[in-house]
């Protein structure tokens, strides 16, 4: 558009329509763009204190196996999962709960009490009863869970 | 620098011709009656715009439809928005659809040499109802299962081929997960494509033709 010249009726129409087209199509835009990225900017679920079951299941110095099922939700569906968590303990007091997956790919790990380590089957891992690694491709130690008891129950926090 | 990039492209491009036949064409005197072909055409986008959006989380199956839905509008941030701006949209636009075409009635818009025009249009109406029809059962309430139910059993009130007619229609004697997986599919493949392929036609020939002149009074004109 031509500054100097006054803005006749033609300009100031042209004007328009693109004024308002871009009002609407902003309108249509932004709210558009809120709705695409809304599940991104959902913030990650709070963990939470997942109860195990009795402290006194726990027999000294062998890790004790511990399953139990939480929820989880994923837009509208909810969804039950499985946490599986090998407990540890010394005195009875301190506790360590490990993850049974296997830190390599992701198999299931599992306690053999006569050879007193954790094994992968998947490429023949082995963990020692602490969760380190004993032999074979795993690159660290089994993960940990943060851990506490309360009254006499187990709980770890996760989810 | 932006002016000689957009001539460079004009030169192999020719869009500055496209522009000028579509938006600077000349067109007689007309009232704002002739401006409801825009409207509806306006709807029509507003409808894909809006409808596209809603199947980035709808899932047309009877287990996830109805939570899929309330997941929109409740959870999803705007989600409220884009589902009302498709579902009034859809009313707005079957409104406008025959207020445009009652203009074509009573102005006579139809007659040589638009007879073809108004053919397609013809189609479109029938695909605008179409959009209607389908889109009414994917939120798989009970209003939506209910009356899809009352709505689709009208095909079986036809002699002879009725019920056989029913049963393509809802995939099945009864509404089923069939049903909403063929309404869905309609609704956002076969409608849209017809849409697309009329609605060119259409265009072309309000262009190509031109727009009608208001009628005038025999010793006026
Ligand atoms: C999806 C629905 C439709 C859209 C988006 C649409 C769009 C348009 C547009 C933008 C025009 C330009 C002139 C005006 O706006 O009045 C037009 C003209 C026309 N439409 Fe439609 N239309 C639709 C449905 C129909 C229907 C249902 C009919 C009739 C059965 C029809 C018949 C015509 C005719 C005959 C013209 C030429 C009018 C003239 O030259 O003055 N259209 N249409
Ligand atoms: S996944 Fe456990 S050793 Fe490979």
């Amino acid at each position: 558009m031509n500054d100097k010249k006054k803005l006749d009726r033609r300009g100031f129409l042209g004007f328009a329509t693109w004024a308002i087209g871009g009002i609407i199509g902003a309108g249509f835009g932004i709210p558009a763009i809120a709705y695409i990225i809304a599940p991104a900017m959902r913030k990650e679920e709070e963990q939470e204190w997942i109860r195990l079951g009795s402290a006194s299941k726990v027999e000294l110095g062998t890790p004790t196996l511990f399953k139990t099922k939480i929820e989880k939700q994923t837009g509208w569906i909810t969804n039950e999962e499985e946490v599986s968590v090998y407990v540890l303990t010394e005195n009875g007091r301190d506790f360590v709960a490990m993850s049974n997956i296997c830190t390599h790919l992701g198999c299931r790990v599992r306690w053999i009490s006569d050879q007193d380590v954790f094994f992968c089957p998947c490429h023949n891992a082995g963990f020692a009863k602490n969760g380190d690694v004993a032999s074979g491709p795993p690159p660290r130690p089994l993960d940990q869970y943060q851990v506490k008891e309360e009254d006499g129950q187990l709980f770890v926090l996760g989810g | 620098m932006v002016l000689k990039i957009a001539n460079w492209l004009d030169e192999r491009v020719g869009w500055s011709g496209v522009w000028e036949a579509i938006f600077l064409r000349k067109i007689p005197k007309v009232n704002w009656f002739y401006t409801l072909g825009s409207a509806t055409l306006f709807t029509a986008v507003n409808q894909a715009v809006t409808g596209i959006l809603l199947t980035l989380y709808y899932v047309p199956t009877p287990d996830h439809a109805y939570d899929s839905v309330q997941y929109i509008t409740t959870q999803i941030p705007m989600g409220w928005l884009i589902r009302g701006l498709h579902h009034w949209g859809a009313s707005a636009m079957v409104v406008l659809t025959v207020l445009h075409m009652l203009r074509v009635i009573l102005l006579g818009a139809y007659k040589y040499p638009r007879e073809v025009t108004w053919f397609t249009g013809v189609f479109l109406l029938l695909i605008v109802v179409g959009f209607g029809f389908t889109g009414y059962l994917l939120p798989w309430d009970q209003k939506a299962y209910w009356g899809s139910a009352v709505g689709s059993s009208i095909a079986g009130a036809a002699p002879v081929i009725g019920e056989w007619v029913l049963r393509v229609v809802r995939g099945g004697s009864d509404l089923s997960a069939v049903t909403l997986a063929r309404f869905y599919g309609v609704h956002v493949w076969v409608l849209p494509a017809s849409l697309i392929l009329l609605l060119g036609i259409h265009m072309y020939l309000v262009i190509k033709i031109g727009i009608s002149a208001v009628p005038q009074r025999e010793d006026e004109a």
